[in-house]
């Protein structure tokens, strides 16, 4: 697998989250390694979802701060860290009838700016992620005919296009048949080892997240109770 | 980077959205056709015939004095009051369904127009100068946006909070309606019933130069962030990943959809359906939405309004109709139509 590197390091100091007072992660001192996959772990309801959407800045913190590269995440605009960092988040739902090539140019929203007409940077962003998510033959395809597994290659593909040297994915393999699964997280991984991306993902099963991820957070109880790289043996 | 695509014209050319594209640019020329035809014979017919061209010049001010006259000061405002507060009815209906996530949602749902009701309705009761309606009615609309964003407003507007404050406010302000015309004189009772059901009857210049102007920007304002609409579209989540605060932009538009509201209420009235079916229409029509065919909203918005006004003023026997009676004929069935045709082949995803 690929090296990890000090760029594009995700890093929670002293996170807590919650939802209206109650708090679900509780003080998490965490690195996240750059150019690695590192997949969070953990029984039902252990918080493993909710650290990913404070890291991902969709919730914010009870307490502590998230950093990227040692910034703060909270102190950045919206459109320069969603030029760093994509998400697909848990069950996202397509507006009905929209093609996966128009879901996929919304990828490029935040490189885009008030009334700049689509470049070729954009129109290239979108045929790479298209691409290498190999939804170009469904580009033409409603999003909510797709089968499981192609729609969330077409999700997938929009986060592509969004062209963030991070990638953080909620549970991507939920829903989809086995043989989908492991399409999804055999293309993670080529993400991850082609353009060295880094990538966190939320999974709720131990062994994917084992064959797959070079680094495991487990979570437990609000609280990683192991983090660090796969042994490899 | 902002170099324009002329090397991605190539297979453009077979896609599903440059179809789309084209089929829209076709549709929004028809309706652009029917608009200018519609306002042709609206400006020419009435007691004194003018043909439609010489009455389409008699607007810009050329030729004959007699027609320019007649057209410039008695028919125009009517026609221009029904085309401006069409489109922008049509625009904020689409705006709302797409921000409150609910196909049903329209400025009823919301309270603007039970605000603008309540506004015209008081100016006559109050016996104040027919000159003041208008103001009140906008003024209304817009008190009745800002209750809405105060009741609904918790660090962010959630759908569901959204809607149902929406119905609170609206059944309130329109019970007030009531309260007033019932304990109204006769005469002045049937004038407010007949200005909360539409009508583009006895509109002034000032009142078309100010709103038609307000309406316009709204429009271009409402095009320039369609991208906003089609992130927030993908949900909160999504959107926020995307680099679009949802709540924020959630506010943003909706404040833009009930102004547009507001402003076409004033010329208006609450014309009925206007705001719930057109966007329904467009989308058959023209298919999931995007700017342009956001842009043949308006287009559909204005010839609907304006072809239900001629439709009162000259095809129907009896007089002085309001405008929205006939919006609400028309539409009902019409949007019956649709929902049925939509149900039938995607009775799978009726989950949303």
């Amino acid at each position: 697998m690929s090296a990890t590197t000090d760029a594009h390091q995700l890093a929670a100091h002293g996170l807590s989250l919650g939802y209206g007072g109650r708090l679900v992660v509780e003080g998490v001192d965490l690195t996240l390694p750059g150019g690695a996959v590192t997949a969070v772990v953990g029984p039902n309801a252990c918080g493993k979802s909710t650290l990913l959407r404070g890291l991902a800045r969709l919730l914010t913190p009870a307490a502590g701060t998230v950093t990227l590269d040692g910034a703060s995440i909270h102190r950045m605009s919206a459109r320069a860290l969603a030029r760093r960092m994509g998400l697909l988040p848990q069950q996202a739902v397509a507006p009905e009838g929209i093609t996966v090539e128009a879901l996929v140019r919304l990828g490029r929203y935040p490189h885009q700016r008030l009334l700049t007409p689509w470049s070729a940077a954009d129109q290239a962003a979108v045929e790479e992620a298209l691409r290498r998510t190999g939804t170009q033959d469904l580009r033409d395809r409603a999003v909510d005919e797709l089968s499981g597994g192609q729609r969330q290659r077409a999700w997938i593909a929009l986060a592509l296009a969004q062209d963030t040297p991070l990638l953080l994915l909620d549970e991507p393999t939920t829903f989809l048949d086995l043989r989908h699964q492991l399409d999804v997280l055999d293309l993670v991984g080529e993400l991850n080892a082609e353009a060295g991306r880094t990538v966190v993902m939320v999974l709720h099963d131990l062994g994917q997240a084992a064959r797959y991820a070079d680094h495991l957070v487990v979570m437990r109880d609000g609280r990683p109770a192991a983090a660090g790289p796969r042994r490899t043996s | 980077m902002t170099t324009l695509t002329t090397d991605a014209a190539p297979r453009a050319a077979g896609g599903a959205l440059a179809r789309q594209r084209r089929r829209t640019a076709l549709l929004s020329a028809a309706a652009t056709a029917l608009l200018v035809a519609l306002t042709a014979i609206g400006l020419g017919t009435g007691e004194v015939p003018i043909p439609p061209l010489d009455a389409l010049r008699g607007l810009v001010g050329l030729g004959d004095p007699g027609n320019v006259m007649l057209v410039q000061e008695l028919r125009a405002p009517r026609v221009l009051s029904a085309v401006a507060a069409g489109a922008g009815l049509a625009v904020a209906g689409a705006i709302l369904q797409r921000v409150a996530r609910n196909p049903l949602a329209s400025p009823d749902v919301v309270g603007v127009t039970g605000g603008a009701s309540l506004g015209a309705t008081a100016v006559i009761a109050s016996g104040a100068p027919a000159a003041l309606t208008s103001p009140a009615a906008l003024g209304g609309g817009l008190l009745a946006a800002g209750l809405l964003f105060l009741l609904a407003w918790r660090g962010g507007f959630t759908v569901s909070r959204l809607v149902l404050v929406g119905l609170a406010v609206q059944s309130g302000l329109a019970a007030a309606v009531n309260l007033l015309i019932v304990r109204f004189p006769a005469e002045l009772a049937s004038s407010a019933l007949q200005w909360t059901t539409g009508s583009v009857y006895g509109r002034t210049w000032t009142e078309v130069e100010a709103g038609g102007g307000a309406i316009l920007a709204g429009l271009a304002l409402a095009l320039a962030c369609h991208r906003r609409l089609a992130v927030l579209d993908l949900g909160d989540d999504s959107a926020a990943a995307l680099g679009l605060p949802p709540h924020a932009a959630r506010s943003r538009l909706l404040l833009l959809a009930v102004v547009l509201a507001s402003v076409a209420a004033a010329l208006s009235g609450p014309v009925g359906f206007v705001a719930l079916a057109v966007p329904h229409v467009v989308r058959f029509l023209a298919g999931p939405p995007t700017a342009g065919t956001l842009a043949l909203t308006a287009l559909t918005g204005a010839v609907l309004l304006l072809g239900a006004d001629l439709v009162v003023l000259h095809v129907l026997p009896v007089h002085g109709l309001p405008v929205g009676v006939v919006t609400a004929t028309l539409g009902a069935p019409w949007l019956l139509v649709l929902m049925f045709r939509q149900l039938k082949p995607t009775a799978g995803s009726a989950t949303r």
